[in-house]
């Protein structure tokens, strides 16, 4: 009887430490910070403090979908992943494409038109998407330059800074 | 009264009036039925007003793209949103050197502010296209609609009849004066399968490239998910005949400086049925009318004329 028990015990175990371990792992390799800078062109890359957000924020779905398994907040996205297991891709880049707009892409999309993720957005507007829209919502900061800081060819391509244009005044439609 | 009684004249124009009328409702009926949808592989934009943020990125890329005169303000400085013309009834337009502009509109939703980019809208049936009788414009089968300014004489006809008063004019030149207007990128992009520079600029996705069909499968599929935030209308879907760069907002149209009055079919049909009876009226009833005038005349008004004629010389 009192092994039985404590074979009941070591059960409990060895399951408590199965259903942790993800999160254990998981919580090993979870980035302190993340330099997001594969697109940096106008701006330069941003290095964002993940630490910091976790702090805010400590369910993973809310940036990470269904990616680790544990659920999802996104009601859309708890119609079919709900109890998905974790998959391997976390990053945002794993999925979410440089240039969703290619011909390749397209076609790719357009192969399968029934499946949901057919309005998947590209990896500069995923970014863009998740990040202000909760920035908005949260009343952090929302100006361009507070998450990123601009490059001369951004000042460039702008016409602003140095490159703002001489004179000035009122542009119209007739003047 | 020799030859024809005017009992007989008067029936005989009755009958011709009758098939006349006969031959326009069957004319319509034809032109009824050849409608367009536009190109089966045209691609287009969607634009969706719930993620635009108004930076003016797209502004920016397009002058870029097209090599556009320097803006007077940078492309980051927001007081433009504050402009209005003619006494702040209208808001910026489109011009000679800007194919696209963003403006911002308060609104009466809790969203804050909504900014609406405008641009051509690249129409299926384009009125503009429509207008120009020196076919200066082209609707490509890429869904682009474009213009050759070396044809134009520069009518402006084409600015009359968009519905979307989208082209602009450039006035200050003397010598060669032309239409200005969004071309889609066609020769340097969508040509090419290239998605259009500012769709590419764009940081938010406010701008889906895609097919045109596909889009509207799109469309209607993110009102579908999110019925709370989005108006259940694409504009663009079927206005005027349908356009290949179609709305989503998540308030109604026409806060947001859209016409919401336009028919649903495109602005040629208004004048189609009208249209196809010009060559039959020019064509057929000088030849009926001098006919019914020689019978009833006897073809002596002829003869006294080349009398008098004789008399003359």
């Amino acid at each position: 009887m009192k092994s039985r028990k404590r074979w009941v015990l070591a059960g409990m175990v060895v399951a408590l430490f199965f259903l942790t371990a993800p999160v254990f792992g998981a919580s090993g390799d979870i980035p302190a910070t993340v330099l997001i800078d594969s697109l940096s062109q106008l701006y330069n890359g941003v290095d964002f403090d993940h630490e910091q957000h976790l702090d805010i924020e400590d369910d993973c779905s809310v940036c990470h979908h269904h990616v680790f398994g544990n659920g999802v907040a996104d009601k859309q996205c708890a119609r079919c992943h709900s109890d998905s297991e974790g998959i391997s891709s976390v990053a945002c880049n794993d999925c979410h494409v440089k240039e969703p707009f290619t011909v390749g892409h397209i076609r790719e999309m357009e192969a399968n038109l029934n499946r949901y993720h057919i309005d998947m957005t590209g990896l500069k507007a995923a970014y863009h998407l998740r990040c202000l829209n909760c920035h908005v919502k949260m009343e952090a900061p929302t100006g361009c330059a507070d998450c990123h800081e601009r490059t001369d060819a951004g000042d460039r391509f702008y016409h602003s800074d140095k490159y703002a244009p001489v004179g000035g005044g009122v542009e119209g439609h007739h003047e | 009264m020799s030859g024809i009684s005017r009992r007989k004249f008067l029936k005989s124009t009755v009958v011709a009036g009758g098939s006349a009328a006969a031959a326009m409702s069957s004319t319509k009926s034809a032109f009824a039925m050849k409608e367009f949808d536009g190109y089966p592989d045209s691609m287009g934009v969607l634009v969706d007003f719930t993620r635009c943020i108004g930076c003016r990125t797209c502004e920016a890329a397009c002058n870029k793209e097209h090599g556009l005169p320097e803006p007077e303000l940078p492309f980051d400085d927001f007081s433009v949103f504050d402009q209005t013309f003619h006494e702040g009834k209208q808001k910026r337009r489109t011009t000679d050197k800007a194919y696209t502009v963003v403006n911002r509109y308060e609104t009466k939703g809790p969203g804050g502010p909504v900014y609406r980019k405008i641009q051509c809208n690249h129409c299926n049936e384009p009125a503009c296209l429509t207008s120009c009788f020196v076919n200066a414009y082209k609707k490509t089968k890429e869904g682009a609609v474009i213009y050759n300014p070396d044809v134009c004489v520069g009518c402006r006809m084409c600015m009359v009849a968009c519905p979307f008063s989208i082209p602009a004019y450039t006035y200050n030149s003397a010598l060669h004066p032309e239409i200005i207007k969004c071309n889609f990128c066609y020769d340097n992009r969508l040509k090419k399968g290239k998605p259009p520079a500012c769709v590419e600029a764009c940081p938010q996705e406010a701008l889906t490239f895609g097919h045109r069909k596909t889009l509207v499968k799109t469309a209607h599929e993110r009102i579908r998910s999110n019925p709370d935030k989005y108006v259940d209308h694409v504009y663009g879907e079927k206005e005027v005949g349908g356009t290949s760069w179609m709305y989503l907002s998540g308030v109604s149209f026409d806060q947001v400086g859209f016409d919401t009055t336009l028919q649903h079919h495109p602005i040629l049909d208004n004048t189609k049925s009208f249209l196809s009876l010009v060559p039959m009226v020019l064509g057929i009833w000088p030849a009926l009318f001098m006919g019914f005038h020689l019978l009833a005349t006897g073809g002596k008004g002829k003869k006294s004329e080349s009398k008098e004629e004789g008399h003359g010389e």
